[in-house]
């Protein structure tokens, strides 16, 4: 896209903003059209901008050039996780002290929660790690009957107690289950919830303050545009101040990102998930069987961001 | 609504050309940013977005030449026209809502994965119940893992006939035992639900096709969500291609989002929005009136006749 602004600067003159705001307009507008809430472009493109300021080229370097490469930087930067979880490794280390990982799915309704959890609980079995799920969707139609179907292919035990029942309670049960059986790994599912709907964020709060799970899985879908900003903050900043002991207050650590299989090269979204959050993607679901599931390349990301 | 957020800004953004001294180059500028980003931020197609920028600043421009002519009012008209083509698909929804009773209307409701296709076919079904029709449910998803459990629940729930089967694994079969049934039982609604698919993978396309030529749906609803980004308009087209899709219903309004992106769906499928779903319980669903929601987005009663000066 900057290859169309040819002006070259000659390495003398200091950049304004003024040299650099064609690109960076234009630089904007792609990023919104490959799906990244404008929001976080703007950050993006202001953040580039405070880079390139007052900065000296060296000779006959295009302005165009200065900027896609400071861009690059920048996506680059902000998708390469700060932390990186080792779940694996995890799983080993709470296996030795004698009780099982949990992992809580959460999310807003229907972005693939269930199926993903399904996926992961495959990658673990791969693994030779032992998996138990938990049926704590105890109000969606079918979303039991969903799991335990997934179950059933997968050769897992479920943790169920039907519809209706308090979620953070199967989630406690399960939880002694899945220790009394030595299961290494629990993974528990939850309903879909909107991220403003303050009784069932409060539900959440609960389910995770009484389980203390090791890991919280963000799911979110790649079709999603700039409410992607609002699902990370909101979800953070009501574990936050939804917990009991706001000191002990357990957010995201981790999202999983589906269908992207569905959106081409928009693939924006990941960037605004992980930027409002900070959080690294962990998984990418891509494809409705068991094997959809791989690691985000950043690379590509930026590749199909920038093209 | 949430949708209305997006209207406010657009009528601040008129209003500050109206307010305005002179509507030279930089107001005219400022004004469009404005309502370029209010569209954005609510998810609208990027390149419609930047077609109306560019369009208005055409016939403003023209306008400059044109002797005696109000300018004002022809950037205001300009704007309202190309904020209307994106979001008015010209077809008048009552036509497609107004169901007749007595006759089987088969209606198949399409979509994305998760969209909300399943809830939104009961929450259809139960409210033509309410208004005298005589409603049955088919689920013609074979695919999804307690698909038809899903199905069976909510139909239950709201005292709804449903159709489907835990062993035959061909939904265009299904669908077609379905619709017969429901047909001789002189059911006047039968609603058939199907899986969750997009573009990209054509053998769900031609599944999709399958269903479609088995039940010669007299409607086809696409069905999406309120929160969907930029992928939105050539999802839409896609489906829109390969069956009649016919009516747009938007779910999940009940969150943050502004549905601008659901609102590119109605460009790509040249059909209006009928309903909105604003929660998950089963009478959490609205009618949409395409026409009036314009024209309170741009601050008017009245927008067709300011449309048609
Ligand atoms: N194409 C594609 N579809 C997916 C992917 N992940 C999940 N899906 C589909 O998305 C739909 C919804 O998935 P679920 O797992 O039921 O979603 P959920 O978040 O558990 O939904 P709720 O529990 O109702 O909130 C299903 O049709 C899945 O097959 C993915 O990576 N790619
Ligand atoms: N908050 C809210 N949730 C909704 C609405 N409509 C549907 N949902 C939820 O969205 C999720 C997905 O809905 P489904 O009806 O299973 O979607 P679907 O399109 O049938 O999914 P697939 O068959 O897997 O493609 C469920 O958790 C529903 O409860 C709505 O208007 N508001
Ligand atoms: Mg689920
Ligand atoms: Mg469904």
């Amino acid at each position: 896209f900057v290859r169309s602004l040819g002006v070259s600067v000659v390495g003398t003159a200091a950049l304004t903003r003024e040299d650099i705001a064609g690109a960076l307009a234009q630089l904007k507008r792609r990023l919104m059209e490959r799906n990244v809430a404008e929001e976080i472009a703007e950050k993006v493109c202001e953040s580039v901008a405070v880079n390139l300021e007052g900065r000296r080229l060296a000779g006959f370097t295009r302005i165009g050039t200065a900027v896609r490469a400071a861009v690059e930087e920048a996506l680059h930067r902000i998708l390469t996780p700060r932390r990186s979880v080792d779940i694996l490794r995890e799983v080993r280390q709470a296996k030795a002290r004698g009780r099982p990982y949990t992992i809580v799915f959460v999310g807003v309704n229907g972005v693939g929660k269930s199926t993903n959890l399904a996926k992961v609980a495959y990658w673990l079995l791969q693994n030779d790690v032992s998996v138990m799920i938990a049926a704590c969707d105890t109000f969606r139609s079918g979303a039991v009957e969903q799991l335990k179907t997934h179950c059933a292919r997968l050769g897992v035990p479920l943790y169920e107690r039907g519809y209706e029942k308090d979620p953070a309670k199967v989630a406690y049960e399960a939880q002694r289950a899945a220790a009394r059986e030595s299961t290494d790994v629990l993974l528990v599912d939850t309903a879909g919830r909107m991220q403003d709907n303050e009784p069932l964020m409060r539900a959440l709060s609960s389910l995770i303050a009484l389980n203390r799970p090791d890991l919280v899985l963000f799911v979110g879908e790649a079709l999603v545009g700039n409410d992607a900003v609002d699902q990370l903050t909101k979800f953070n900043r009501r574990l936050t101040d939804l917990a009991h002991d706001q000191t002990q207050a357990h957010t995201i650590d981790g999202i999983l990102l589906t269908k992207f299989d569905t959106i081409d090269d928009k693939v924006g979204a990941a960037l605004s998930m992980v930027y409002s959050s900070g959080a690294p993607i962990m998984f990418v679901g891509c494809g409705q069987t068991y094997v959809d599931l791989t690691k985000l390349n950043v690379k590509s990301i930026v590749r199909s961001l920038l093209k | 609504m949430v949708l209305n957020e997006m209207g406010q800004k657009i009528s601040q953004a008129l209003a500050f050309i109206n307010n305005a001294e002179t509507l030279d180059e930089k107001v005219l500028d400022a004004c469009l940013k404005e309502i370029c980003t209010a569209l954005l931020q609510a998810d609208v197609n990027a390149k419609l977005v930047f077609g109306l920028r560019t369009n208005v600043k055409i016939r403003a421009n023209n306008a400059d030449k044109g002797a005696g002519l109000n300018k004002r009012k022809i950037v205001e008209k300009a704007v309202a026209d190309e904020v209307t083509s994106i979001l008015d698909s010209g077809v008048d929804e009552k036509k497609l809502t107004d169901l007749k009773k007595g006759q089987p209307n088969v209606i198949m409701f399409v979509g994305l994965q998760g969209a909300g296709k399943t809830t939104t076919c009961t929450k259809y079904g139960a409210y033509y119940k309410k208004k005298g029709f005589k409603p049955a449910l088919v689920c013609a998803d074979t695919f999804r893992a307690g698909a038809f459990d899903q199905l069976k629940q909510n139909a239950t729930k709201m005292g709804i006939p449903f159709f489907g089967s835990y062993s035959e694994t061909d939904p265009a079969v299904i669908a077609q035992q379905g619709v017969e049934k429901f047909r001789a039982a002189k059911h006047d609604l039968i609603i058939v639900d199907t899986s969750g698919r997009h573009k990209q993978e054509e053998a769900l396309f031609e599944e999709m096709r399958q269903v479609a030529t088995n039940v010669q749906p007299s409607l086809v609803i696409f069905v999406m969500d309120g929160s969907i980004g930029q992928a939105a308009f050539d999802q839409a087209k896609a489906f829109k291609d390969a069956v009649e899709v016919g009516a747009v219903i938007m779910t999940k309004m009940d969150g943050h989002a502004k549905g601008g992106g659901a609102l590119s769906a109605v460009a790509a499928t040249k059909s209006p929005i009928i309903f909105i779903g604003t929660g998950e319980h089963m009478d959490e669903f609205e009618r949409f009136e395409a026409k009036a929601f314009v024209g309170r987005l741009l601050g008017r009663g009245d927008w067709r006749g300011f449309v048609d000066k």
